[in-house]
């Protein structure tokens, strides 16, 4: 399945520029602890002028967006990661620290910065955004949900606050915009000063590294803790809404329970609710390919656009509703801050096969897809944790595998009941590829922590902030976002694999045109694999099919339609059902059902792979070790049947 | 940061609702670092508010809460003060 991954904008092409000092409008970095509001402020003022990109080199994504104010001003803003500190224990803390200080390779250095705190819970985040108030570049101190501070009898006097860190500091709910006016004024002013030029790289450890770490963090405690009893600081009382919640979604009984029902609600909504939008994309490609096959001149032109472009690049655009309510379930549960309990509730699952509750939020957003899923692992502070977690993401059943597993369910396996009338036969058979899926996963974790990836586990921690109503419009901007990317990367990878297919199948040529597919180059290639794959009761066609499915793995069923010469080949096309019924028995049609459950098809998986460890090592290693489980689960499977 | 002061009890052990301040932390460096930049510092006022489904202790410190695990909480010392 295809990667939501952020693309890196190519120069020029963006009307935001960044990377270059010079570019003449400044740029304003936005900081803060996670779940302090910062990114809703960011979408607050900069609406949809925003651009998604990555930072060189690495997966975290960059998000700039431009601020347009009174008087034909204009700022940029960056939204930094949310960061619990710049030890630059996670990718994200390394590039924010890299970016405040200056040292992000191709990126300026900000000229002003806002940090964005909780004002309900000001000391513990302060103890981030000290740093950078200290670090003398024109600062404004946000004190988000300074309502919600006030509705729970708290307070704090922001101007001694700001006298005695030298910024300004400005109250807001960025949710309903108040106060917005006044960061825009703090943006004007640093619009009307210009871009600064670039000082030397400063340093947000203070120097401070040759004290013992816990005295650092002593001084900077007790720093805070003046600083906020001279601004008048009343925490305000816990707030009833979450501990009301919390004893009940935390409770021993209930809290587990309630955990299960999300995730069976995430499921259904990605396999059921999400199956009418996808037919209904899947009928607009289709009805616009049939509206352009006509208009076309007939030949390869009209072959290119309609076989290979619509047919392929189809197969994957129809996947968008899906990642779509995929993440909007994801979202609302990250901002209405339920996704930090979940983590919590499967620490110890998690913990017992050598993950942590950090885990579990890219293993669940694996059965969408592995590519999002393996970037959600950043937020995975241990590196060996990381490593397994996102090792193992690519064997849970991505929504990739199910045409493929549609198919040959509806193909090889009768459709009687199993147990009783509600658990039919393919339905159990589908049940258990997932869990197969699923047991390899779990097996794959518990022996890596047992031999590469050994260490001492570290302490898991998670923050539990207060629940909220997600913002619609963070929300919504999410998703518009998600979209973009998907879009370009379908256009970008699949398009291109598909047209080599094509011209694959289309040489050598015969004097009547494209050849019979068993000589074409496509075909040839199927037949030097094949006696590879003879053992498992495959024949040359199955090869061609498991060759192309290397890019993305539902194109084994697109190209297997044009082996057989069946047109509007789809999971449910009777007449590719039957040619399969003649070419395969049930032994080597389960045999490529284990092979699809543990092989890494996926192109764009090891891409992003790759990004992540910042090498072939681990991607090589694992694309080997699952090609190996799926040969020998096959071969087993073909020879016991 | 290894500290092996006897003396204190383990934050692990103690009861929910119990206000307590946290002595010093027996966890090296890097795992310490984390408490450190949530505020969990030696001289931190923590009061442990439920557990987790799974026994895990949920504490709160300076208004934040924060669900450990019990093989961290169980490095953590600290000594019972009275309720303010």
């Amino acid at each position: 399945m295809i990667p939501p991954v952020a693309e890196r904008t190519a120069p020029g092409e963006a009307d935001i520029e960044v990377s270059s000092p010079g570019s003449g409008t400044p740029l304003v970095a936005l900081v803060g602890p996670p779940n302090s509001g910062k990114t809703t402020l960011f979408n607050q003022l900069t609406g949809l002028r925003q651009k998604v990109a990555n930072y060189p080199g690495v997966t975290v994504e960059k998000h700039v967006g431009r601020a347009r104010l009174d008087g034909a001003h204009e700022v940029d803003v960056v939204d930094l990661p949310g960061v619990n500190g710049f030890s630059a224990r996670t990718l994200d803390e390394r590039v924010t620290r890299d970016v405040l200080e200056g040292r992000m390779e191709g990126f300026r250095a900000p000229d002003a910065v806002i940090a964005v705190v909780d004002s309900t819970r000001l000391e513990s985040q302060l103890m981030l955004v000290e740093p950078i108030l200290e670090l003398a570049l024109p600062t404004l101190l946000v004190l988000n949900m300074s309502d919600e501070l006030a509705a729970r009898g708290g307070g704090v006097e922001d101007g001694p606050l700001g006298r005695r860190f030298g910024v300004d500091v400005v109250r807001t709910n960025a949710r309903t915009g108040e106060g917005l006016g006044a960061v825009r004024g703090f943006l004007a002013k640093a619009a009307q000063r210009g871009q600064g030029t670039a000082g030397a790289p400063r340093d947000l450890t203070g120097g401070a590294r040759s004290l013992p770490v816990v005295d650092t963090f002593k001084e900077r405690r007790e720093r805070i803790r003046s600083a906020v009893s001279e601004a008048d600081h009343r925490p305000p009382s816990p707030s009833k809404w979450t501990e009301r919640l919390d004893a009940v979604l935390l409770h021993k009984v209930a809290g587990p329970l309630i955990f299960l029902v999300v995730v069976a609600l995430v499921f259904q909504a990605i396999f059921t609710w999400a199956a009418p939008l996808m037919d209904g994309v899947e009928w607009l490609i289709a009805g616009a390919g049939h509206w352009l096959s006509p208009r076309l001149p007939a030949g390869w032109v009209r072959s290119l656009v309609v076989d290979a472009v619509f047919a392929g690049v189809g197969s994957v655009v129809v996947f968008l509703p899906q990642i779509l309510i995929l993440f909007l379930f994801l979202g609302f549960l990250e901002d209405s801050g339920y996704m930090a309990r979940a983590a919590v509730i499967a620490d110890r699952l998690m913990y017992r096969v050598g993950l942590q509750g950090r885990s579990f939020l890219p293993l669940l957003s694996g059965y969408a897809c592995a590519v999002p899923a393996i970037l959600s692992a950043r937020t995975v502070e241990d590196e060996r944790d990381r490593l397994a977690t996102i090792f193992v993401t690519p064997f849970m059943t991505c929504s990739a595998r199910l045409p493929v597993y549609a198919l040959l369910i509806a193909a090889f396996i009768p459709a009687g009941p199993l147990l009783g009338p509600f658990v039919g036969i393919r339905a159990a058979t589908l049940f258990g590829l997932y869990a197969l899926g699923l047991v390899a996963a779990i097996g794959t974790a518990f022996l890596l922590k047992r031999t590469l990836l050994q260490g001492k586990s570290s302490s898991f921690m998670m923050e539990l902030p207060p629940y909220r109503l997600p913002s619609l419009k963070t929300v919504g901007l999410r998703l518009l976002d998600r979209s973009r990317i998907f879009l370009a990367r379908a256009g970008k990878i699949i398009f291109t694999v598909t047209v080599i297919l094509w011209a694959l199948a289309q040489f050598p040529r015969t004097p009547e045109g494209p050849p019979p597919v068993e000589d074409s180059a496509l075909g040839q290639i199927g037949q030097v694999i094949e006696p590879a794959i003879a053992p498992m009761g495959w024949d040359w066609r199955v090869g061609v099919g498991l060759v192309s499915s290397l890019a993305a793995r539902e194109v084994i069923v697109g190209t297997l339609g044009t082996i057989y010469g069946v047109e509007d080949a789809t999971e449910t096309s009777l007449n590719l059902q039957a040619n399969l019924q003649q070419q395969l028995d049930l032994g080597s049609a389960l045999a490529l059902l284990v092979f699809f459950v543990f092989a890494l098809q996926c192109m764009s998986t090891v891409a992003v792979m790759r990004r992540e460890t910042a090498g072939w090592k681990w991607p090589a290693f694992q694309f080997g070790y699952m090609l190996t489980l799926a040969v020998a689960g096959a071969w087993l499977v073909s020879w016991i049947v | 940061m290894s500290d092996t002061r006897a003396g204190g009890s383990r934050l692990q052990d103690m009861g929910v609702g119990v206000e307590c301040e946290l002595e010093c932390i027996d966890l090296p460096d890097g795992p310490a670092e984390a408490l450190l930049e949530r505020g969990v510092l030696p001289g931190s006022r923590l009061c442990m508010v439920r557990r987790s489904p799974f026994g895990d202790p949920i504490v709160r410190v300076d208004g934040t809460v924060l669900a450990l695990r019990r093989e961290t909480a169980s490095c953590l010392r600290v000594r019972r003060v009275a309720a303010a």
